[in-house]
């Protein structure tokens, strides 16, 4: 990222307008597409796993991609998402090249991270995308100082920042949040309130029953949405989105919506009721959107199968790409550790001689 | 040329960087009207203003890791931490964030800020105003680790680690901040980084230490000369990771005894590392172990007068441990 102090240069208009009263075509097929590929991507990367394709894990959004599209789709590339290891798909939003993400599932040479970080714990440094450490929380006080430079360099961009409602219990979210209001920051905070962390229900994560009530804590605005309604987190991310932009400071926004799968692909999710995934699934926000969509006529099951004809064609060139890049080769665990080599200091050492003559004939 | 003390020298460097660099700025607790706990940053915010000299809130984890991203954004962030001994809450931003930013996304993201840290005892501070604390982060790759001993390298390599492309933890001693003085150039420059310097040259027997004890050992090495003649060469490591090895085995294997010297507790402070290189790559040039003059392992430091005095390095206990080298 360039230092520079004059505006960026925005690849879409900022002016966003206020969602019309009246359903706007091309953007709920836009939210709708983009749900259908982060499910179709996830779930291959989910069969993927269970054929050891790849090693290490994964950790699927499945059921939340309401919440995943409506708070990213729209960035400038110049905006930043800061995503933790539940937001591999955002890059879809974003615009990285599925390609890239699938090589760096496999961990490729021709990933963006050529092999480093474990699967989903990706950034990509030309549109802006943090890459995550799995640090709970981490990203978001990353995100509160990119947005810091935002203000700082008069550009008007944002940070989009996501968490999960385990990552609000830490000390590292409320120093975020707290100093974001503080300085009236350039960033959207969503809380992806999935019911679980790992195995702990959100209950005893914390006594409150809207998390989006801890803004107030912190003088920003704070919103609980229906995190499977993707239109209405839309809504609430684009006027939270709005106002940053317009130097009106940062914004909690809770979306309510559960993890379909476990935690990861290792995890049976043992602990749920399945009572409560059936209700879940029955909320799934993919059907829920054809049904609005199909009442407006936006939407049949035609155009669904072609759209999902041109994603399974655009995952396998993906995947193949992924498959025929290289491995990196050992030695370059050497390499990118600080600005300069240290193959020299690693791999050469040398032995010294004693140089004093007058010990020599002591 | 101005006569400074270390603080002025480091006040010195951040105000021509912050001229110099509009992207460099200042984040920190109590660094703006006041000035920092220790008047580092004094007329700092008169000068540029509460945008680039930020009082944050008291939160070290945040201090840090919005520098970290601000430094992803293009700036050139110098977060202050106030003492060491409260550095654990931004641990996880350093050690995890700023210290692998760069390796973990293959080199397309990185972070460079410089963390100035006040660490050190003999000031009567007890257990939480005291502490060194520096092998934390030795032992973490991707960090480069300073830690000046004299004005005149306080200013030079501030500025070098602040032009530095990597996260920078900048070690200043409290001791040194008033206790020197000396001839610091007022004009622009630089010292290097992960380069070690003689401080004193001697043929007899290497003494190798960073930080207020790098002024202790040159005093020990003074009383050396003049009560037994004998030439002790000072190695001033200055920056503790990535370490340079050449110039203290360079100086080894011309004396063939060496003993370390810090402050930090003795188990992996940076004298075992430097006594594991010595014994690894000039072994043949020993004469006599290698020694160290460290802290002992307790909690540093304890408050009282009788017992801070017990643990801390001295100019005598430095003389005591060069003799014993020198008698082998
Ligand atoms: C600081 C920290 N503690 C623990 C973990 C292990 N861990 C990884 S994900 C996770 C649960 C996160 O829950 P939540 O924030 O709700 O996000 P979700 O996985 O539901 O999206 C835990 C405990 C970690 N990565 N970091
Ligand atoms: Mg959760």
């Amino acid at each position: 990222m360039a230092t520079t102090f004059e505006p960026a240069v925005l690849t879409r208009d900022t002016e966003m307008e206020l969602l019309p009263a009246e359903p706007d075509g091309a953007l709920y097929r836009r939210l709708y597409s983009y749900m259908l590929k982060c499910r179709m991507v996830e779930e291959r990367i989910r069969v993927l796993y269970r054929q050891g394709r790849f090693a290490g894990n994964y950790f699927a959004a499945v059921g939340q991609e309401a919440t995943e599209v409506g708070v990213t789709l729209d960035l400038l590339a110049e905006d930043t998402i800061a995503p933790s290891h539940r937001n591999f798909v955002t890059h879809i939003m974003k615009g990285t090249p599925l390609p890239l993400m699938f090589a760096q599932i496999y961990g490729r040479k021709t990933s963006p991270d050529q092999g480093r970080s474990a699967p989903a714990h990706c950034g990509y440094a030309p549109l802006n995308v943090i890459t995550p450490s799995s640090t709970i929380a981490a990203q978001l006080n990353i995100g509160t100082g990119i947005a810091l430079a935002y203000k700082m360099q008069r550009r008007r961009n944002v940070v989009v920042a996501l968490s999960g409602e385990g990552s609000t219990s830490l000390g590292f979210w409320h120093e975020a949040v707290n100093f974001a209001g503080v300085r009236r920051l350039p960033i959207l905070f969503v809380v992806e309130n999935n019911g679980y962390a790992e195995s702990v229900p959100v209950a005893l994560q914390t006594a409150v029953s809207d998390i989006s009530v801890k803004a107030a804590a912190y003088g920003i605005p704070g919103i609980s949405v229906d995190g499977n309604d993707v239109v209405a987190v839309y809504a609430a991310a684009r006027e939270a989105i709005d106002r940053a932009r317009n130097g009106e400071g940062a914004t909690l926004l809770e979306c309510k919506t559960y993890r379909w799968y476990g935690h990861s692909e290792i995890d049976p999710a043992k602990y749920r009721d399945p009572a409560e995934v059936e209700f879940w699934k029955s909320r799934d926000p993919i059907p829920a959107m054809e049904r609005r969509m199909e009442s407006v006529d936006l939407w049949t099951s035609q155009w669904k199968k072609e759209l999902e004809a041109e994603f399974n064609r655009e995952i396998d060139e993906a995947i193949a790409f992924a498959d025929n890049s290289p491995q990196p080769e050992g030695d370059e665990a050497l390499d990118q550790v600080y600005s300069f080599s240290i193959r020299e200091r690693e791999l050469e050492r040398k032995t010294w001689e004693p140089r004093f003559a007058g010990r020599l004939a002591k | 040329m101005a006569v400074m003390t270390y603080i002025d020298a480091i006040n010195s460097a951040l105000r021509e960087e912050m001229a110099r660099d509009p992207s460099v700025f200042l984040i920190g607790e109590d660094i703006g009207k006041m000035g920092g706990a220790f008047r580092a940053t004094k007329g700092l915010l008169e000068e540029f203003g509460e945008e680039r000299v930020i009082d944050s809130p008291l939160a070290e984890g945040v201090i840090v890791s919005s520098s970290i991203g601000a430094a992803m954004a293009g700036m050139r962030p110098v977060p202050e931490i106030q003492f060491v001994d409260f550095i654990t809450p931004a641990m996880d931003a350093i050690t995890q964030q700023a210290a692998k930013l760069r390796y973990r996304s293959a080199g397309t993201q990185t972070c460079p800020l410089t963390v100035r840290v006040c660490y050190g005892g003999s000031v009567g501070g007890g257990l939480y105003h005291s502490q060194s604390n520096t092998s934390w982060f030795i032992h973490c790759p991707g960090l480069v680790v300073v830690a000046p001993s004299r004005p005149y390298d306080a200013k030079g390599l501030l500025k070098a680690a602040i032009r530095d492309d990597n996260p920078v933890m900048f070690f200043e001693h409290k001791k040194l901040y008033r206790s020197m003085k000396e001839e610091v150039p007022e004009t622009d420059y630089t010292v290097p980084l992960m380069k070690a310097a003689i401080a004193r040259e001697g043929k007899d027997i290497t003494a190798i230490s960073y930080g207020y004890t790098l002024q202790l050992t040159l005093q020990a090495a003074e009383q050396m000369r003049q009560k037994h003649g004998v030439e002790v060469e000072v190695i001033d490591l200055r920056t503790l990771a990535p370490l340079d090895t050449d110039t203290f085995l360079e100086s080894v294997a011309k004396t063939s005894r060496a003993v370390v010297i810090h402050e930090d507790n003795r188990t992996l402070g940076i004298g075992a590392e430097v006594a594991a290189t010595i014994a690894e790559q000039a072994f043949d040039c020993l004469d006599a172990p290698i020694l160290r003059v460290t802290s002992p392992d307790v909690p540093l430091l304890p408050a009282a007068a009788e017992l801070e005095k017990f643990c801390t390095v001295s100019a005598d206990k430095i003389v005591a441990a060069l003799e014993r080298s020198l008698a082998y």
